[in-house]
């Protein structure tokens, strides 16, 4: 397969990649027994993307074969990956979890969802922290998007 | 917002490679935000104020 990332493109994401600070860990979840049409590209962007930075690391797991790591990161479909904090050997779930092929526009949201992560800050107001420190109960939000 | 609180999970759904739960949720448009299976939306672009506006009408808290 050739590579996805041009070097224009790795140039620029490796200055954006400059400001990583703390390990980030790239779950990803595919699967042999479901019709998983886009898995490898996937796996192989990824890699590609870690690549660019020594912050950053891939995981590999299938969602069947896997379950229990799958469901200790909230995962229920492939093929999707978990951006997860890495604190020494401990990989952190954080809920922030890609569904789908990142191109495009949600290229650009991996690359930020990796900085957030990597800050181990998500930038919200003050008041917004507040109200999701109080949660009692569970928030599933899915956001659909499509790559053009 | 998944990354402050354990009890936010915050998923990217390709609609096109996930079209099932799109049509699901009735998604013609992105990008379109389902909370708690269908509680709440957000259709278009969703700031950080409403998404908590809405998160509270969901819950009803």
């Amino acid at each position: 397969m050739d590579k996805f990332l041009g070097a224009d493109v790795e140039k620029q994401v490796r200055e954006i990649f400059a400001d990583l600070k703390e390990p980030v860990a790239v779950v990803f979840f595919g699967s042999k027994i479901q019709h998983c049409e886009y898995c490898k590209e996937i796996h192989q962007l990824l890699s590609e993307v870690v690549a660019l930075s020594a912050n950053l690391s891939l995981e590999a797991y299938d969602l069947e074969e896997d379950a229990a790591v799958a469901a200790r990161f909230r995962v229920d479909k492939a093929p999707s990956f978990v951006l997860a904090a890495r604190n020494g050997d401990l990989v952190e779930d954080t809920g922030v979890i890609f569904s789908g092929i990142p191109a495009q526009y949600e290229f650009t949201s991996l690359i930020q969802g990796l900085l957030m992560v990597s800050q181990r800050d998500s930038g919200l107001n003050p008041a917004t922290r507040q109200f999701l420190a109080g949660l009692t109960e569970p928030v599933h939000l899915q956001v659909f998007i499509t790559p053009t | 917002m998944a990354y402050e609180s354990r009890m936010v999970k915050a998923e990217m759904i390709e609609a096109m490679e996930f079209q099932d739960l799109a049509v699901q949720f009735g998604v013609s448009g992105v990008p379109h935000t389902v909370i708690n299976a269908g509680a709440g939306e957000i259709v278009g672009a969703a700031p950080e104020n409403r998404l908590v506006m809405e998160i509270q009408q969901a819950l009803k808290i």
